[in-house]
C-alpha cells in the first residue's frame, strides 16, 4: 500500500524519452504478444514522473506540485495517487 | 548458387554457403533485388544442419505463431521463433511453417559483427536463405543496427508526394494503397516499409514480400494514422502523441532497453520533421481528394 511517506523509483522495465514537456514510454517485454503497448505522459504526468527519484517521498512530490502548479494540496494529492496507481506496473515502491 | 548478393532497401546482404553448405536458391520474390555489387553491409554464411544452442543460452524473446487469414488470427500451439542471447552473441531459432514446421534454422548473428552464420536443417535440398520468417527477422536486426525503423504500414507515391498509411491489421492499410492506384500513384507496398534518413529527409523501401514485387522507394513527406470512420477526417498530432502512435505500428522486439531507446529516439527524430496525421476514412474516392486538398 502506497502512503505519503513511501518512497518511490522508477522500474528499469520501461524505457522513456521526453518529447517537449510529455514522455512516451515503452515497455520491456520477451513476448511479441506484449509488444507494442505505448504509454504517453502529459505534462502533469511527466512532472511527477521526474520527480520519483527513489529519493523523495510520495508527500514531498505532492508538496512540489502544488507549487509549481498552483494547485490546492487535495487536487495535487489525487492527481499522484492516480497516477501512481495507473503507473504501478512500472514503479517501485521503495 | 554458393554465393550471391541481395540489395533490400539500401542494404547490400551476403549470402555465401560454406564449403559443405548447401546449394542456394532464392525465391521468386527476392530475385530482382540480387546485385552484382558484392561489398555487403553483413554477409551471412550458410551451413547445412542445425547444431545446438550453447548451453548458456538465454531465451530473451519469443513469439507464438500467429497465423492471419482473412483478418482472422489463428493462434497455433507450436513454437515459432525466439531469440537467444550468450555473451555478445545472439542466436534465431526457428521453424519455417511455409515450408515444414519439421524443418529448422538458427542464426548466429551479433549487433556488431558484420559476418553471421546460418544454419539449416537439409544437407541435400537447395536453400533460400531468406525463407520466411528469415527474411522479416534479418531485416529487422539490420534496422536496429542501423538505427532505421520498419513499420507496418503501407506506402504510396503521388506525383513525387511519400505518404504512408499506418496501422495494424484490419485499418485499412491495403485498402488506402489500392485507391491511390486506381488513382494511378506508384505504390511502394502495401504492408511492410523499411523508413531510413539520408540526412535532413526520409525515405521508404518497400521489402519483398509477395512474388511480384520489385524494388521500390520514396521520399516520406506525410504519416497518416488509419483507421476505418463513418466519415473523412483529418486531425494533425504532435510532439509525444506522435511518437506514441507511430512507436505503436513500428515492428520492434522489446526485450534489450538500448534496442528499444534507440528505435524510440529514430522514431522522435523523424516525428519532429514530418508532419504525423490521424487519419479516419470511408474506403473511396473521396479520401483521396480530401488529402490532398489538405496538403
Amino acid at each position: 500500500m502506497t502512503g505519503l511517506k513511501s518512497i518511490l523509483s522508477r522500474s528499469q522495465s520501461v524505457v522513456t524519452r521526453k518529447t517537449g514537456n510529455e514522455y512516451v514510454l515503452v515497455p520491456i517485454t520477451n513476448n511479441i504478444a506484449d509488444m507494442n503497448s505505448v504509454y504517453t505522459l502529459n505534462e502533469t504526468g511527466a512532472f511527477i514522473w521526474e520527480l520519483i527519484d527513489g529519493k523523495r517521498n510520495v508527500e514531498e512530490i505532492i508538496t512540489e506540485l502544488t507549487t509549481d502548479y498552483d494547485i490546492d494540496i487535495k487536487s495535487a494529492e489525487e492527481d499522484v495517487f492516480l497516477f501512481i496507481e495507473n503507473m504501478s506496473k512500472y514503479l517501485i515502491i521503495n | 548458387m554458393r554465393k550471391y548478393n541481395l540489395n533490400i532497401a539500401g542494404y547490400n546482404i551476403g549470402f555465401e554457403s560454406s564449403t559443405n553448405g548447401p546449394e542456394l536458391i532464392p525465391s521468386e520474390r527476392f530475385l530482382r533485388n540480387i546485385v552484382a555489387d558484392s561489398r555487403s553491409d553483413i554477409l551471412i554464411r550458410i551451413h547445412s544442419g542445425v547444431p545446438d544452442l550453447p548451453e548458456q543460452a538465454k531465451r530473451v524473446f519469443h513469439a507464438p505463431y500467429v497465423e492471419e487469414i482473412n483478418d482472422i488470427q489463428i493462434n497455433h500451439k507450436i513454437d515459432f521463433w525466439s531469440i537467444w542471447k550468450h555473451h555478445s552473441d545472439l542466436y534465431i531459432k526457428t521453424i519455417f511453417p511455409l515450408k515444414s514446421t519439421d524443418k529448422k534454422g538458427i542464426l548466429k548473428f551479433s549487433l556488431t559483427k558484420r559476418e553471421w552464420d546460418l544454419w539449416v536443417d537439409g544437407t541435400d535440398e537447395k536453400i533460400d536463405p531468406l525463407e520466411y520468417p528469415l527474411d522479416g527477422l534479418i531485416l529487422y536486426y539490420l534496422t536496429v543496427i542501423y538505427g532505421d525503423i520498419m513499420i507496418h504500414a503501407s506506402g504510396v507515391n503521388n506525383a513525387g508526394h511519400g505518404y504512408l498509411f499506418s496501422g495494424i491489421s484490419g485499418k485499412g492499410k491495403t485498402t488506402m494503397a489500392k485507391l491511390w492506384e486506381d488513382f494511378r500513384a506508384k505504390v511502394i507496398h502495401d504492408d511492410r516499409l523499411i523508413l531510413r534518413t539520408t540526412g535532413n529527409s526520409y525515405k521508404m523501401f518497400n521489402t519483398p514480400v509477395y512474388a511480384n514485387d520489385k524494388p521500390c522507394e520514396s521520399p516520406l513527406n506525410k504519416i497518416f494514422i488509419i483507421e476505418h470512420g463513418l466519415t473523412n477526417k483529418l486531425v494533425p498530432v504532435r510532439g509525444a502523441e506522435a511518437v506514441s502512435l507511430v512507436m505503436a505500428n513500428c515492428i520492434q522486439h522489446n526485450w534489450n532497453s538500448d534496442i528499444l531507446a534507440r528505435l524510440l529516439g529514430s522514431v522522435s527524430i523523424m516525428c519532429s520533421s514530418i508532419p504525423t496525421v490521424r487519419l479516419s476514412f470511408k474506403p473511396n474516392r473521396n479520401i483521396i481528394d480530401h488529402i490532398l486538398e489538405n496538403e
